[in-house]
Parts: structure tokens; C-alpha cells; sequence
């Protein structure tokens, strides 16, 4: 068992006496090699529940634990170290550092970790092959497409060997044909190397190819269905 | 290394990212470093100028004197029965060095009498070690063959009226306790400008003063020292003065023209740090969202700061070194070519302790200052960072 939340509530005070909640009563179980995708209409509470597995917003309610250990109560800075060893992250806008060229882009969270020079050095050039652009590492963010853009991306997020990967929205600045290349990226790193993932889309052809969807509705898991 | 190396790469990249902000932030800090630079190397050496022609043509760097001479350590009072005598001075500070007498007397000319300093010296020292003699417009120096010749100031000679050529009598205290009087013959009259040196001071060969006070050919009043290189050796048995206790106006004038010019370069300082503090504001916020990837992807709030003070000292530091060199290279040439003090006053003559002076600051760099600015514009930088960071951090706190 990985990432487990139990009865999570997250309430946003919008005014005096307005609250909404961003989950509500949310008990989830993220296991390893899950392929999940968050569904639901903007507001519905999909990217609070990301936001919440990730440490980077603490629940008005409720517990999140990680190998039965609680983020809940970690500090700001456990927090971020916690992400750092066992969280990956996608982001819509890919969030590359322009300064960096494909290769120190995803060398970037290894440093982070102060991993040894040699290891960075396997690991970055293994997570480029992985996402096929072994011959683009030495571009910069500028000299890349979209698509390619989300690749390096996502070399960054599994160059870690994170536990889970969160992607938000991560085809939605892609046209149909590189988003299909980036969906048949994410099946083939989860089917080959049992990566978790958990998605926030509203991507159908992303929804049809994962093997569960959480439906989510008010902060509330409305529906849960599983593919085949 | 392979961490601090990324650390720096990183930072070194982010400079230039706005190529042409970080030329004008450059630009600034090192034309302010620069300017800073030459305008500390230039209150030094124009103090010092200053200070050096203002007592080249009188006062000296420091003198001797029997400890009683200045009555309770007041300079302005004279005490003409403590002498000294040649022997109690070490022979390393007779060089460079005039012995004078030194004592009040009355003057009369024609229509007046006037109380003025006598100063009894060799003509031949003042030549050589002072600018007494620049000081004589009229008439000429004394000739140390003659006796009874004096030189007084025009505006002392107006006063009493007494011309080139004319006769004054003297009346003072003689050591023997018998009254001093004897007639002098004006030979030159000294034009400080019209300053109040021109009303109080007279001079003489040694020998005529001596025998005028009717003292022996080995006693002095003080004996002047002319070296503004060394500071004043402290004596056992000889009080020692320097210019500072001789003339405090102008010392405490001299600090304050020192302290004003610190000041101003803070002033400068501030000006540019908040320039700097708001440009790395516009920049750091300008990157907020990346910043804010950069936490969830797992950099710590302090790690991102890291960076930035990384970015901001590489930044500074390459200003800073251009600075120094245009800094050194302006004193440089000011070293060359000096500077006339004249030019800020419109041509019009300058005023030091009652005397005219002409002084050319010749500026040279000084070294205490090239460490001093450094420091002053890194404290500034990390001054100039404290709102910006503390933006950053309490954003990256809501954010998260």
C-alpha cells in the first residue's frame, strides 16, 4: 500500500460565512502500478485532491498517510523533501527551467537529492531514452516542441524513481497526435516499469485509456469505475 | 562540486536571461562602485593636498616646544621665557625641521599699534622647506645677512600704515626681563588673501629675534617640523604639537569634509541598493510561478532563495570588479592629470585658516578603500535583497 486518505476534507473560507469544500469525506487508496485518472468538471475538486497527495495542501480534515506514515503532520520543509524522494509531477505547462538544456532539466531534482555525479548521469540519460530524446538532451526548452517539451517533462518526473507520479492536465496544450504519443508514454513507463500514476484530465482519449477513473463531484468520489 | 557547480550554472544562466536588465544592473553597480572609489581615493588625497599646502606655508606638520611654552596646553597663549635649545632635539627630527622663535609683540607704524606674533627664522630653511616665501607679493623675502628686516601681512601693514621701506618699531618682553624694543625696516609684506593671518603674524631672521628678546644663539621657541609623511614621535621631555592641536578648526573642518563624503557615497549607496531592490523584485516575481513549480517538484523554499542570493553575488560581484577597475583606472588618471580645487569654486580663491590656497589634488589610490567599497556594496546587496526575498518566501508560504 502506498498513499492512503482517510475521510480527507479540505474546506476553502470564501467569505465570513461562505465555505466550500475542495474534497469532502475523500478515502482513497493509491496502490502501486495504479493508473488513475481524476475526472470531473472544473471546480469539482480534481486538482485540491492532487494538491493534497502531494503534501502541498494540508487537509482541514482528515489523514494522509505514505507507507502508514502521516504527511498530514509533516512541516512545510518535510513536506517538500517528501515530494522531492517519492512524488513525480507532471505539469500542464510543462514547467521546464529555460535555462537549462533537456539534460539539466531533468537532472535538476537529482541534484536536488545530491545524488552522486555518475549516478545522476545514468539515471538522466536512462529517463531521456525512456521518453525517446536521447538526441535532443543537450536543447533547450525554446527548441522544443510542445510534445517534446512534456517528454522532458516527464523524464524529469520519473528520473527519481518516484513512488507516484501527479499529472495535471497533461495533454491539455497538446494537439490530438502528440497527445496520443504522450498517453502511449504514460501506459508503456507504467506497464514497464509499474510507475503509478494519478491524472487530472479532462481528456477523454486519456479517461478511456487508464484503468480507473474517479469520478469527482463537489470534493466528493462520485463514481469509480475500473477498465479493463 | 558536481552540486555547486549546477548551483552556480544555474545562477550564472538566470543572470542572463534578460541580458539587457542585468547590463543596466551591472551598468549601475559598477559605475556607483566606481564612482564611490574615486570620489574616496579623491576626499583623501584632497584632504591630504589641502592639509599639505595650507601647512607648508606656515604652521608645519608639528613642532617642538619647551612643555611650559603653551601656557595649560593653550596654543593660543605663548609662554616666551620657556625655550629650548638644539641639543633636546633628536638629531633624526632636525631635518626637515625650522627653528623659530616665536613670541607676541607690539607693532607701531605711523598711525597705529597693533598687537602681532613676531616669528624670528632662517630665511634659507623657509625657502627650501616652506612656501613662506610664495606668500610675498610685495617687496621681497628676508635676506638672512641683513638684521632688523621684517616682512608683515598687507593687511596688518594698511592698518598701522606702514610701506615697503619703512620703519616699525617693535616692543615686547625680552627674557631678561627688560623691555624689548628696536625698529625694524618693512622689506615684504605678505598677501594671504586677506585672511586673519595677514593681521597677526610678522616674521624676522632668527638672529634679529634673538637679539631682540635678547636670547642666546641656541635658544628657540619651537622647531617646526615639515614632514607630512611621518606622523609627530612623542617626546619625554619636549611637548610635541601637532597641526591637529594647533589649529582644531581646521582639523574638525577637515573631518567633517571627510565625514560628508562617507556619507554622500552611502547616500549613493541606498540609492543604487533600492534601484537594485526594486529591479530584482520585477525579476523574481516575474518568475513567482516558476519558483512555485520549483517547490513542488520538491526545491525548498531556502534552497530557491539560495539561488537567488547565488544569482544577485554573481551578478554584484562582476559589477563590483568592473567598478574597482574604472574606479582605479579615473584615480589613475586624476594621479597624471591632477585635479585644480579651483575649478569648483569658479576660479575664485580658496580660504584655509586665514591663508589663500592653491591647492592641485593629485589623487592616489588608497587601498583600505578597495576592501571598504566591497564590503559596502556586498552589505548593500544583501540589504538590497531582504524585501524581495522576503516577497518570494511569504508567496512561496501561501502558494504552498
Amino acid at each position: 500500500m502506498q498513499f492512503e486518505l482517510k475521510n480527507v476534507s479540505k474546506i476553502y473560507e470564501t467569505g465570513q460565512e461562505n465555505i466550500t469544500y475542495g474534497a469532502k469525506d475523500v478515502t482513497l487508496t493509491i496502490k502501486e502500478g495504479d493508473f488513475t485518472a481524476l475526472v470531473g468538471p472544473s471546480g469539482s475538486g480534481k486538482t485540491t485532491l492532487l494538491n493534497l497527495i502531494a503534501g502541498l495542501l494540508i487537509p482541514t480534515k482528515g489523514e494522509i498517510l505514505h507507507k502508514g506514515e502521516s504527511i498530514t503532520h509533516m512541516s512545510l520543509e518535510e513536506r517538500t523533501t517528501h515530494r522531492l524522494d517519492y512524488m513525480g509531477f507532471v505539469f500542464q505547462d510543462y514547467q521546464l527551467l529555460p535555462v537549462l538544456t533537456a539534460y539539466e532539466n531533468v537532472e535538476f531534482p537529482l541534484q536536488l537529492k545530491k545524488i552522486p555525479k555518475q549516478e545522476i548521469k545514468e539515471r538522466v540519460l536512462w529517463a531521456l531514452e525512456q521518453v525517446g530524446l536521447s538526441q535532443l538532451k543537450d536543447r533547450f526548452p525554446k527548441q522544443l516542441s510542445g510534445g517534446q517539451q512534456q517528454r522532458v517533462s516527464i523524464a524529469r518526473a520519473i528520473a527519481c524513481r518516484p513512488s507516484l507520479i501527479l499529472a495535471d492536465e497533461p495533454t491539455a496544450n497538446l494537439d490530438s497526435k502528440t497527445s496520443q504519443e504522450i498517453i502511449d508514454l504514460f501506459k508503456k513507463l507504467n506497464s514497464e516499469h509499474n510507475l503509478t500514476f494519478i491524472f487530472s484530465t479532462h481528456d477523454q482519449r486519456l479517461i478511456d485509456q487508464v484503468k480507473t477513473v474517479l469520478y469527482i463531484n463537489d470534493g466528493q468520489i462520485a463514481e469509480v469505475k475500473e477498465h479493463q | 562540486m558536481s552540486y555547486f557547480n549546477f548551483l552556480m550554472k544555474f545562477g550564472y544562466r538566470n543572470i542572463w536571461r534578460e541580458p539587457k536588465r542585468a547590463l543596466i544592473m551591472i551598468l549601475s553597480l559598477s559605475l556607483g562602485t566606481a564612482y564611490i572609489l574615486w570620489i574616496l581615493n579623491f576626499a583623501e588625497a584632497g584632504s591630504k593636498e589641502v592639509i599639505k599646502e595650507f601647512l607648508s606655508q606656515y604652521s608645519g606638520s608639528y613642532q617642538y616646544t619647551h612643555p611650559d611654552y603653551y601656557p595649560a596646553g593653550n596654543t593660543k597663549k605663548f609662554n616666551a621665557f620657556a625655550t629650548i635649545s638644539a641639543a633636546e632635539i633628536p638629531s633624526e627630527q632636525k631635518i626637515n625641521a625650522i627653528p623659530r622663535v616665536v613670541a607676541p609683540v607690539f607693532i607701531s607704524g605711523n598711525k597705529k599699534t597693533l598687537g602681532v606674533l613676531l616669528n624670528g627664522t632662517l630665511p634659507e630653511e623657509e625657502l627650501s622647506l616652506s612656501k613662506l616665501n610664495s606668500s610675498v607679493k610685495y617687496g621681497r623675502f628676508l635676506d638672512p645677512k641683513n638684521s632688523n628686516e621684517i616682512i608683515i601681512g598687507q593687511s596688518l601693514a594698511n592698518k598701522i600704515d606702514a610701506q615697503i621701506g619703512d620703519e616699525v618699531a617693535l616692543i615686547g618682553q625680552a627674557l631678561d626681563g627688560s623691555v624689548a624694543n628696536d625698529l625694524f625696516k618693512v622689506v615684504g609684506l605678505l598677501d594671504f588673501g586677506g585672511g586673519d593671518l595677514e593681521d597677526s603674524l610678522s616674521f624676522t631672521t632668527l638672529f634679529s629675534a634673538q637679539n631682540f628678546f635678547v636670547m642666546n644663539s641656541d635658544q628657540y621657541h619651537q622647531y617646526v617640523n615639515f614632514d607630512m609623511e611621518r606622523p609627530a614621535p612623542a617626546s619625554s621631555t619636549l611637548r610635541v604639537t601637532t597641526w591637529h592641536q594647533l589649529l582644531p578648526e581646521i582639523s574638525v573642518s577637515i573631518r567633517f569634509i571627510d565625514g560628508f563624503t562617507k556619507i554622500v557615497c552611502i547616500v549613493v549607496v541606498i540609492v543604487i541598493s533600492l534601484g537594485l531592490s526594486n529591479t530584482l523584485m520585477i525579476s523574481f516575481l516575474e518568475r513567482q510561478k516558476e519558483f512555485e513549480a520549483l517547490n513542488i517538484i520538491g526545491a525548498s523554499r531556502w534552497w530557491i532563495l539560495g539561488t537567488l542570493i547565488i544569482e544577485v553575488f554573481i551578478l554584484g560581484t562582476v559589477a563590483l570588479l568592473i567598478g574597482l577597475v574604472l574606479g582605479h583606472i579615473f584615480t589613475i588618471i586624476n594621479f597624471y592629470y591632477p585635479i585644480n580645487l579651483e575649478l569648483f569654486t569658479n576660479g575664485k580663491p580658496m580660504f584655509l585658516g586665514g591663508m589663500l590656497i592653491h591647492p592641485y589634488v593629485k589623487i592616489f589610490p588608497v587601498a583600505k578603500y578597495y576592501w571598504q567599497v566591497s564590503l559596502l556594496i556586498y552589505l548593500f546587496l544583501i540589504l538590497s535583497m531582504i524585501y524581495p526575498s522576503y516577497k518570494i518566501m511569504n508567496r512561496g508560504k501561501n502558494a504552498v
